[in-house]
């Protein structure tokens, strides 16, 4: 089995190709944002490095995020497209439990956050069990002071990961007990998603093409008011 | 509240110009005004000021492009779009946040999914028989350009329409 995993969540590109084996290759770009013209070269250099054909690919996973719409929009198209013509199936996997798969070694409250822009931030909780972390809350989106007095309130010791953490890290300075990963671990790993995506795909936990769906956190929606303008 | 009055429309795009050599990276300039009052013109002249090499087009169908000057520029339209979520759908978090002037043409009518820190500029037609005059109202909203309401007051003077505030900048 080869899974190809596609990430685009964040500003990076990440692609990365593995199964039973591990990861067999993987390339990550954060320059730039440019996700259009950045993620099939990037699928051919490590299928090519690796010495795969992409009709051997038997799954595709992709970051269904949350994260920025821009990203999310081309990787998730792409890996739909790719699934749709090799006529395999696909696995989603959230951004923030990517993000918290590479801390799994840690006894404290992990805390996946990423940037959302404008001055909010995508955040979720998780703790380490055996192979891997459990998310032990919903996906949020919040201001970073609405996460910093989530983290006060949760008195516990935590892990802050990710580049919403790494941005708005001087918000997090009251919480005692607090400490923010550095920059290598700032962007979800799409080799992170090819192990995630295989443990899943083990239990067959798929989804067609046609059935995944980015997760945007949208707010309530509202008609425009187009009566006096249009 | 600064009003001024153009003449024709390379005038508009003059003065839209002027006041491009005052925007700060991350400014948000909401165009409104009917059909034809010249909301893509202004978007024109602001990206000359703003020293764009390309073409301005309408975006009306593309509903964003970006444009690069000594600041770069998203010119976005969402004339075409029925729901707030499509708006916050073109990724507007990220193309306010990246360090560019953003234009939105019928921004007016999007508010709410907007910061509330922006300049309007609002354009219509004139009273008399010129159809060529337009009338335009520059309303800042928010801290950002409330700072430069002098110095808009000064650099649109040529332009000077009615007045309904002191001339110290007050508006």
């Amino acid at each position: 089995m080869l899974i190809l995993g596609i990430e685009t969540a964040t500003q990076q590109v990440g692609v990365a190709v593995g199964g039973h084996e591990g990861v067999l290759a993987s390339f990550h770009a954060a320059r730039n944002r440019r996700h259009a013209e950045t993620l099939v070269p990037g699928i051919e250099f490590i299928c090519t490095q690796a010495r795969i054909d992409l009709s051997e690919i038997s799954v595709v996973a992709v970051d269904v995020g949350p994260g920025l719409f821009t990203g999310l929009r081309v990787g998730v198209a792409t890996g739909k497209t790719l699934a749709h013509a090799l006529r395999v199936p696909m696995i989603g996997v959230s951004s923030l439990d990517l993000l918290a798969f590479p801390v799994r070694f840690t006894h404290k409250l992990i805390v996946a956050v990423i940037d959302a822009r404008r001055g909010e931030v995508f955040y979720a909780f998780y703790r380490q069990v055996p192979g891997g972390v459990q998310r032990v809350t919903e996906y949020q989106v919040g201001t970073p002071d609405d996460l910093a007095s989530e983290l006060l309130a949760s008195g516990e010791d935590c892990l802050l990961v990710g580049d919403g953490a790494l941005r708005y890290s001087e918000h997090f300075e009251d919480v005692a007990r607090l400490e923010v990963t550095e920059q290598g671990l700032a962007h979800p790993s799409a080799s992170s998603l090819v192990q995630l995506a295989h443990a899943r795909a083990l239990r067959e936990q798929f989804v067609h093409s046609w059935e995944l769906a980015p997760l945007y956190l949208r707010k309530p929606d509202a008609e425009i008011n187009w009566e006096r303008a249009r | 509240m600064i009003t001024a009055r153009t003449a024709s429309v390379d005038d508009t795009k003059a003065l839209a110009a002027r006041l491009a050599e005052l925007a700060r990276p991350g400014d948000i300039i909401v165009l409104a005004g009917e059909m034809g009052s010249g909301k893509t013109a202004f978007a024109q002249g602001f990206a000359q000021g703003l020293g764009v090499k390309d073409t301005v087009t309408s975006p009306t169908f593309t509903l964003v492009r970006d444009y690069m000057g000594r600041i770069p520029m998203h010119h976005i339209d969402v004339y075409r779009l029925d729901h707030l979520q499509e708006v916050t759908d073109l990724g507007l978090a990220e193309l306010l946040d990246d360090g560019a002037v953003t234009l939105i043409e019928w921004g007016d009518v999007v508010l709410p999914v907007l910061p509330a820190d922006f300049a309007e500029v609002r354009l219509q037609y004139g009273d008399g028989d010129d159809e060529d005059e337009r009338h335009v109202a520059i309303r800042f909203v928010g801290p950002s350009w409330a700072g430069r309401n002098r110095a808009v007051w000064e650099a649109l003077d040529r332009w000077a329409g009615p007045r309904d505030g002191p001339r110290d900048g007050k508006a």
